[in-house]
């Protein structure tokens, strides 16, 4: 076997310079996606073999700068400082260097062997901008590579350069560079001090170290404080800050990033032409037609409303056939092992179960098809533009708008598209108020209910009401938590608005895989494993008294009905199957209707029912609702299902008229119950798929159990108010 | 003047600003520092965030965050 040598490259830029799509093009299909530990950021990693070696790439998150705030920049320089790559690949768009280079510059300041890619190539040549390579290369001290990620072109020479750099046969003089007078002698001074501690010393480049510093960054800050020679580096630091405050009203940190931004203005003038005329872009034109004042909010809405019919309507086709996959793969094993414990195993818990799962996937596949487009156009930036200014009145960012529409549809989609939001706060609430966006499985409730208790005439406007009634409850959650729990912590909305692009179509399907994929491997298990636990919860213990009375009961019928055939054997033959034999049939059904219903009320559910109905005669349910909350977890659907099985209907008739009669005849019920029940279930915790997926994407256990604790508060109390104010007007 | 007294198609240049933690943070490295020249290409239809053009792209940001900036207007061209 042939020997590879190994050579680690880490790729850094701006977002939308077309690092990914280069990473892509890279690594092909050598690609391992993961997470970045302890945060909801992919962690994307591949590797190729060239010329006798075997390069590893990892993408690092797309960042306009290395400071400490946002969890990408922490990462990167985490990445850059504690792995250390041997090779770092600064992507830039060519197009737009300017502000590309402000990275750049920071890159410099931790003085690793780096080659610059100069992306989109392309676009530099068909704007007439012209570039001295040779001048810019040694004023950053680093190799510039042109190149054009969705042409692949450049990519050899990217690859030579790596491999030279990292062999030392190719090599520039690493520039640094200098800040303006004062500042210099500071970093200086607090560099001399960094250096008396050798293990610091070591771990960190001190000249960055003592940048940092001085900038006032946290996380260096932490590093530095654990070291006995703080107390001397805290004494310069003071010093000098103070300084800066008194003598010129600012801060090292503002004269370090303006003399960043001069030496970049400096380097820019001296190495690039632009044409003299500059032409109105694409991206002009169209941003005048697409967010202009009058006709910016119509297309948003209209693009919105196209995303939820794609991805709900069109991925109404694909569910079908799984569904009917999947009751088809149900009846097959239930032939073949014949009615039992062992087929109710395989057919209602684990084909259900796996069933549960899938059915989700081509919502999923859909919607991330959709917005990876959109992304990948730049589109989503401008939707977050338009939009911003009404969910910045509840402390929510533009970008939490997709994911509460999407909610409208499936909360299990709707929570993975939060992980657009960088800031944990706006994820974490835009997260917890997304179930009370009433999904799609909530609706046969609404219909039962409504179909039961109220006139025909009302029945659009009480579900209308139900829909605004959950989207107010999330504006006021997201306006409590915001408040209360995530006080004061926003992100600011300093957003590029990137040129428009068309996305490869590999690129989008990589992002629409990826999340499927995780979908699968993550939610998948958990979602399986719950649904058996509910399958069993509803079926054991197992009552043989039950079945010891059902068996009876069936054996008289038939005996009777044997009997009868005997007797009428002759018309038999005359008038085929008679009226008795259908009657015979229905006749056993309900037998079966009637032992499904005490088992299940004999059941753990059951059990469970009844073991909450003191907490929920409040709210107006009795144990038989309490059943069907608790299966509900599963899936809301199966609430109606439930509740059919406890009517000994049978559990296939979602939203059934007969169920809807034995509702309304029922004297415990009524109108009050039935405007309860249908806001418990519009707000209280969502399906378990929908939870195991808050829980991966939320990342802690904390979250989750706020998330619980506080949609099932929010529900009982809810319910508690609407169903004593009906009560009043009722009577 | 504050930057979010400009109109639309205004050609301004930033004189200072006071933002500081993370705001600040992301001003600087979009490039919004002193001497920087920029222009107001539009108000979001809701009239905040507002668009701006600096360095060759584009930068949205809401009215909260642009009120620490102060500005010079240097200019105007109706064509943006």
């Amino acid at each position: 076997m042939k020997e590879y040598k190994e050579i680690s490259v880490a790729l850094t830029g701006n977002p939308n310079s077309g690092k990914t799509s280069l990473f892509n093009g890279l690594v092909g299909r050598y690609l391992k996606v993961g997470n970045w530990a302890g945060v909801t950021i992919e962690k994307y990693e591949g590797f190729l073999k060239y010329k006798g070696y075997k390069i590893k790439f990892v993408d690092l998150p797309g960042t306009y700068s290395l400071t400490a705030y946002s969890p990408e920049e922490v990462i990167t320089r985490n990445y850059i400082i504690e792995e250390k790559p041997d090779i770092i690949v600064n992507v830039l768009d060519g197009a737009n260097l300017e502000r590309n280079l402000y990275l750049t510059t920071q890159l410099m300041e931790l003085e690793v062997n780096s080659v610059i890619a100069l992306n989109m190539y392309d676009e530099v040549k068909a704007q007439k901008i012209e570039i001295d390579f040779k001048q810019l290369e040694k004023l950053l001290g680093s190799h510039i590579v042109p190149t054009n990620s969705i042409k692949k072109e450049g990519f050899k020479s990217l690859l030579n350069h790596i491999i030279r750099v990292h062999s030392g046969s190719l090599t520039v003089a690493k520039n640094k560079l200098f800040f303006s007078g004062e500042v210099e002698k500071n970093i200086e001074r607090l560099t001399d001090i960094i250096k008396c501690d050798q293990n610091l010393a070591n771990k960190y480049h001190p000249r960055w170290l003592a940048i940092k510093l001085l900038e006032s960054d946290q996380l260096t800050y932490a590093a530095a404080k654990e070291r006995v020679i703080w107390l001397n580096i805290e004494k310069e630091l003071l010093d000098i800050i103070g300084k800066y405050n008194d003598l010129f009203d600012s801060s090292p940190a503002i004269i370090i990033a303006e003399d960043r931004h001069s030496f970049i203005r400096g380097a820019v003038k001296e190495t690039v032409q632009y044409p003299s005329e500059i032409k109105k872009t694409l991206t002009d034109h169209i941003d005048s037609v697409l967010i202009n004042r009058v006709l910016g909010l119509p297309i948003f809405l209209c693009l919105m409303w196209l995303i939820f019919q794609f991805t709900f309507k069109l991925g109404e086709i694909p569910m079908f056939w799984i569904e009917s996959f999947f009751s088809f793969l149900g009846k097959t094993v239930t032939n073949i092992v014949g009615q039992g414990l062992l087929q109710s195993v395989m057919v209602d818990g684990i084909i259900a179960g796996v069933g549960g799962v899938l059915v989700f996937l081509p919502n999923i596949l859909l919607l991330f098809l959709a917005l990876a487009f959109l992304e990948g156009t730049g589109y989503m930036a401008r939707a977050a533009f338009v939009v911003d200014k009404v969910l910045h009145k509840v402390g929510l960012h533009g970008k939490s708008f997709i994911p509460m529409i999407t909610g409208f549809g499936c909360s299990v989609p709707a929570f993975m598209s939060c992980r657009t939001l960088k800031n944990r706060a706006d994820r974490i609430t835009t997260m917890m108020i997304i179930p009370f966006m009433s999904c799609g499985a909530k609706l046969p409730v609404y219909i039962l209910l409504i179909g039961a208790f109220f006139p025909i005439a009302y029945a659009g406007n009480i579900l209308f009401a139900v829909y605004l009634f959950g989207i107010i409850v999330a504006i006021l959650s997201a306006k409590f938590l915001k408040t209360v729990v995530f006080k004061g912590e926003s992100e600011p909305f300093v957003m590029e608005l990137p040129p428009y692009r068309m996305p490869t179509i590999k690129a989008v399907f990589i992002q629409m895989w990826i999340k499927a994929y995780m979908y699968i491997k993550k939610a998948g298990t958990i979602v399986l494993l719950a649904s058996v636990i509910i399958w069993a919860a509803c079926n054991f213990p197992v009552n043989r008294e039950i079945n010891k009375i059902h068996a009876e009961r069936t054996h008289i019928v038939q005996y009777n009905q044997m009997l009868n055939d005997a007797q009428k054997e002759k018309q038999f033959i005359e008038f085929g199957r008679s009226d008795a034999h259908s009657a015979y049939y229905d006749t056993l059904q309900s037998l079966e209707n009637i032992r499904l219903s005490k088992q299940l009320e004999y059941s753990f559910a059951g059990k469970t029912g009844k073991f909450i109905e003191p907490f929920i005669r409040p709210i107006g349910f009795d144990w038989r609702i309490g059943i069907s909350l608790v299966a509900g977890l599963a899936a809301k659907e199966i609430v109606v299902a439930t509740m059919g099985t406890i009517y000994s209907l049978g559990a296939n008739d979602e939203g059934s008229s007969d169920l809807a009669d034995k509702l309304r005849k029922d004297k415990k019920y009524d109108i009050a119950t039935a405007l309860s029940l249908m806001i418990f279930v519009l707000l209280y915790v969502p399906c378990l798929a929908a939870t195991a997926v808050f829980h991966k994407e939320a990342g802690a256990w904390k979250w989750t159990g706020i998330y619980i604790s506080y949609s099932i508060t929010v529900a009982w109390v809810l319910s508690f108010a609407i169903y004593h104010i009906s009560k009043l007007f009722s009577v | 003047m504050k930057m979010t007294e400009l109109k639309a198609g205004d050609k301004a240049e930033i004189i200072s600003f006071k933002a500081r933690g993370e705001i600040g943070a992301r001003l600087i490295s979009m490039g919004l520092v002193k001497g920087t020249r920029f222009k107001l290409i539009r108000k979001a239809p809701l009239g905040d965030p507002i668009e701006i053009m600096l360095r060759g792209f584009f930068l949205s940001l809401r009215l909260s965050e642009a009120e620490n900036i102060l500005v010079e207007k240097i200019g105007h061209s109706h064509s943006s």
